[in-house]
């Protein structure tokens, strides 16, 4: 196999990302235009869950031992004794308690002082600013996920997949779904049945519209209009197969939510979500208010985790929240607090590495405006969910985002090998990352003649571990990486038309 | 914000823009006549084309004898004496307007926005209601956090009051209007505790726009604004809350207050080409053509910030009347809602239903989503609010909701198609109809899919108003007309 051949099936070249990596297994199919799916992520999916208005951060996830935090909050503080000690420094909001036993298991995943250089205090811009994934001052005009989707999948879009690229619970449509080069990734409806009712009857139109100003508004609309007819069916077919295991809070979040875990649950192809619950800029009575959030969210998303769990989807999913900023650290006269800047997310699923990033927010140590200096860039977190919940190939980062981040290791089971082959499977090397040597296991179904060979990340073969015929069973290999330099490296095991691909990490 | 995207659909590359969130975008297309415009020179013709475009731009849905009246005038006419002309005031829904203890706040609501419906309804030839519209959209408060509907109606008649005045003085008015005190905390604003929201919004989204002050701007200004409060449905001044200290504003000192706050706003140019922007938006088109703007701008700042000289300036402007933006704009759900019924001249619109359909396609009056209000263009669309906008259309047309209560109205259309003279000829019928429904032009496909529908199956010279199935035709027809895409655009 040459470089370039090499390189177009792992998607660098054809952009297919993660989705070549296995497609020779269903050759014959995947050259019909039938096949156009969105499985590609190999039934990984992330659910969004944007907390609007600016969460509080402190009140969230409490430096219970920091005396300048319950100087700061006079009246909004919450006492120590009162808070979920989660570790010997922090305790979580009282009204959080559905997710302790979550904690507990590892499945929450809590990252410290999220935000970006130079944070805008305005709710419109820095909501674009997190949508968008741009830095402060930059204006770029899709969303994270819409660029997500149309770069790893270039050849599909709402028009020629079975399922909707991405799914808005909810009746107006966020920009997060947006993509400059092939326009809108997502749709968005409130219920499965509803949006089957609305559309009942209604047929599509194919007169083209001119290319003038309203001829663009015009096209607009008869693309909406087609998109509505295109799914509604299928997604109140997978709605239908399925029954939500437990019982919801009867809030609009956990109807969302409950959504969500029906269609995942019923064999919708989807890869993201997104649900969104309002109400956060507390800047006066704070208190009873955003206690009563923060209990409809732990609520919600505990029934949603339970939920999965029960419907064996759990290995799937990951939800993460976010908001466009924390708050002020000093409370202000209204018994409330002003826009602030960095603050905790959660990311939440039975494959994460659960526990607690980063540490407290240094109150000593705050901006001009006495608000709280960020450690994680929030696109250190979308990179993480791209690269190691969806399989994106860490070099389609920089098309995504606007450049590389490093990711954290906040998923346990990284998504690059879910799809095997029927006849061979290669497991994630370890240790990953690995120096110098690291170990691959794999394992033959049926006896097999085949080649197992790494590649750097620029598509040079660096060293052949296998070209022989075997017997079925299970082997491992290893392989020395001392002789090259720190970077990826992809593992690749391929038999007649059929390949799998592990990515590795050399770290010296 | 805006993105633009291409889109392989039925083997045809298009271009569209998609607006994001975000008010009053900064955006220009390239290429188009729009942005070479900045063209205030006063339209040649005063035409069919010309008047269908004014009136869908100004008003909410417009007739056959709309038209017919319009064009009995001259455009100076109709701009000058009847859009920006004033009007009397319509007499307030209820009593319970003046009475702050009056608690019904549900009924009061509902009341409240079915009078503003009937208002828009039945206004006649005047831009005001849409203008009232426009400023709920632009200094934004919402009923639930105001929590009496009394103040809602006050803040509403403010916008009427004003609906072509001096915006400067508005945006005094607003700065103490008792909805706003409370809606953006303003009441909780005082000297040593000052609470930053309104100076924020005042400059963000009601006047200058984001980038065009500092936070140190909004934290002095917060200061001057500080001692107001509201009684009831009385705002009042506490001199005790009152930073009597010295504030500097955009480099500006003094011991000021709320009238000095936005005097020194409007100083600033980007006052005058703030507003322009959204007046642009408004009546012309999202896409924003940055030197017609501050052309405006210039005529607003030159007029002491009177909004009538640039009004009517823009409505009678080759700019506005070029080509190139009718139908360019997405209607917003009341305009489709309140424009079907004065289509139709209904005189018994279904309020409830309206009110129903208002709150499936995302704009209930008086409950805007955030301070930043509604976001309009594409956004109104989606494939849960289009569709929902087609049962509308339906339910008009079928005189009866979806779950099969009858509506207050049932149309006649033998008698609505029997006004036009060519009521007997299907194919000029439609034609003609059109031009009352469609700002765009009807293409030969689309012309044939409308006549197929009216026809049924019959034949063309079989066409006539008294057969026993004319009306069950002409429901099917205007059914299929309204569901058509360029329904939603005006």
């Amino acid at each position: 196999m040459d470089r370039r051949a090499f390189l177009r099936n792992l998607g660098v070249i054809t952009g297919a990302g993660a989705v070549s990596m296995v497609i020779g297994d269903v050759s014959l199919r995947a050259f019909s235009k039938s096949f156009l799916n969105v499985s590609s992520v190999n039934g990984k999916v992330i659910v969004i869950l944007q907390l609007s208005g600016g969460n509080d951060g402190l009140n969230t996830i409490i430096p219970i031992e920091d005396s300048l935090y319950y100087n700061a909050r006079p009246s909004l503080r919450i006492p120590k004794a009162d808070a979920i000690e989660l570790s010997n420094l922090t305790g979580m909001h009282p009204s959080l308690l559905p997710l302790k036993s979550l904690f507990d298991d590892g499945k929450l995943a809590i990252v410290q002082n999220v935000g970006y250089d130079s944070p805008d205090r305005s709710h419109f811009r820095s909501t674009d600013i997190w949508l968008s994934g741009s830095d402060s001052n930059v204006i770029i005009e899709d969303g994270w996920v819409g660029r997500y989707l149309a770069n790893v999948f270039p050849e599909h879009n709402n028009f020629n997949t079975e399922h909707p690229m991405a799914i808005q619970i909810g009746s107006t449509q966020s920009a997060l779904l947006e993509c400059t080069c092939q326009g809108t990734m997502g749709i968005s409806f409130e219920s499965p049945n509803q949006f089957y009712q609305l559309i009942n009857g209604s047929t599509a139109d194919n007169d083209p519209p001119p290319n003038t100003i309203a001829g663009n508004q015009l096209k607009y609309i008869k693309e909406v209009a087609a998109l509505s007819i295109r799914f509604a069916e299928i997604i109140k077919e997978k709605a239908d197969s399925v029954q939500n295991l437990v019982t919801y809070p009867d809030t609009r979040l956990g109807r969302q939510l409950a959504i969500v875990a029906e269609l995942i649950a019923g064999g919708l192809e989807t890869p993201v979500y997104l649900t969104s619950i309002g109400g956060f800029d507390t800047h006066a009575n704070q208190a009873g208010g955003h206690s009563n959030l923060l209990s409809g969210v732990a609520q919600a998303v505990a029934a949603f985790q339970a939920d999965l769990e029960l419907l064996r989807v759990a290995d799937r999913v990951v939800l993460m929240t976010f908001s466009e900023f924390g708050r002020r650290v000093n409370q202000n006269s209204s018994g409330g607090t002003d826009h602030g800047t960095a603050a905790p997310l959660f990311v939440i699923g039975k494959n994460v590495n659960g526990g607690i990033y980063g540490r407290n927010p240094d109150l000593s140590d705050l901006d001009n405006s006495g608000d709280i200096k960020f450690k994680y860039d929030f696109r250190q977190i979308y990179a993480t969910l791209l690269t190691d919940q969806l399989g994106m190939p860490d070099d389609r980062m920089p098309d995504v985002l606007p450049r590389s981040f490093e990711t954290l290791p906040l998923i346990s089971a990284r998504n690059f090998n879910q799809n095997a082959p029927s006849s061979f499977h290669l497991e994630q090397n370890y240790p990953n990352p690995f120096n110098p040597i690291t170990t691959i296991n794999y394992s033959l179904r049926v006896p097999l003649t085949f080649i197992l060979e790494v590649y750097s990340a620029t598509g040079d073969r660096v060293a052949t571990l296998v070209n022989r015929y075997q017997e079925a069973g299970s082997y491992s290999v290893q392989f020395d990486g001392s002789k090259y330099p720190s970077g990826v490296y992809f593992a690749t095991l391929e038999s007649g038309k059929v390949r799998q691909t592990i990515k590795m990490v050399l770290l010296k | 914000m805006v993105a633009k995207y291409q889109l392989l659909f039925a083997g045809i590359l298009f271009k569209a823009n998609f607006k994001l969130p975000q008010k009053y975008p900064i955006q220009n297309y390239k290429g188009s006549q729009v942005k070479s415009g900045n063209n205030f020179n006063k339209i040649a013709e005063w035409d069919e084309g010309a008047a269908r475009h004014l009136l869908a731009r100004t008003l909410f849905g417009y007739n056959k004898q709309d038209v017919e009246f319009a064009l009995s005038i001259t455009l100076d006419e109709f701009v000058d004496n009847y859009l920006l002309a004033d009007q009397p005031e319509p007499t307030p829904p209820g009593l319970w307007v003046n009475d702050p203890l009056d608690e019904n706040t549900t009924e009061n609501t509902r009341e409240l926005i079915y009078w503003w419906y009937n208002n828009m309804l039945t206004q006649g030839y005047s831009l005001r209601e849409r203008m009232v519209l426009f400023w709920h959209n632009h200094f934004v408060s919402e009923v639930t956090k105001v929590s009496l509907p009394q103040r809602m109606y006050w803040q509403n008649k403010l916008f009427r009051d004003f609906a072509m005045g001096n915006v400067r003085e508005l945006a005094k008015a607003v700065t103490i209007d008792p909805a706003m005190l409370i809606y953006l905390d303003g009441t909780r604003n005082r000297v040593g505790a000052p609470n930053e929201n309104y100076a924020r919004e005042l400059m963000e989204l009601f006047t200058l726009g984001i980038g065009n002050y500092t936070e140190e701007d909004i934290r002095e200004a917060a200061r001057a604004l500080t001692g107001w409060r509201v009684d009831g449905l009385t705002p009042y001044f506490t001199e005790s809350r009152f930073d009597n200290g010295f504030k500097t504003i955009f480099g500006q000192t003094g011991n000021f207050n709320y009238i000095d706050v936005v005097n020194i706003i409007f100083q600033q140019t980007a006052a005058a080409t703030y507003i322009c922007r959204g007046l642009y938006h408004e009546f012309m088109h999202v896409a924003h053509d940055e030197e017609s703007i501050a052309a405006m701008s210039q005529i607003l700042s030159e007029n002491n910030f009177e909004l009538k000289p640039v009004l009517s300036t823009l409505l009678k402007s080759v700019m506005f009347h070029t080509d190139e933006i009718r139908g360019a704009k997405i209607k917003g759900p009341v305009e489709l809602m309140v424009g079907a019924m004065r289509q139709f001249s209904v005189a018994t619109p279904d309020y409830p239903y309206m009110r129903t359909v208002a709150a499936q396609t995302k704009q209930e009056l008086f409950s805007p989503p955030n301070v930043s209000g509604w976001d309009g263009d594409k956004v109104w669309i989606n494939t849960t609010t289009l569709p929902a906008r087609h049962i509308f259309t339906d339910a008009v047309v079928n005189g009866r909701r979806p779950g099969g209560d009858d509506l207050t109205f049932q149309l006649n259309l033998v008698e609505y198609a029997r006004t036009f003279s060519s009521s007997e000829d299907a194919v000029q019928l439609i034609d003609d109809i059109a031009k009352i429904f469609l700002q765009y032009p009807l293409s030969e496909n689309r012309r044939e899919y409308l006549l197929n529908t009216l026809l049924d199956g019959a034949e063309v010279y079989d066409w006539s108003t008294n057969d026993p199935q004319a009306e069950n035709r002409l429901k099917l027809f205007f059914k299929a007309l309204m569901r058509l895409s360029e329904y939603q655009l005006s």
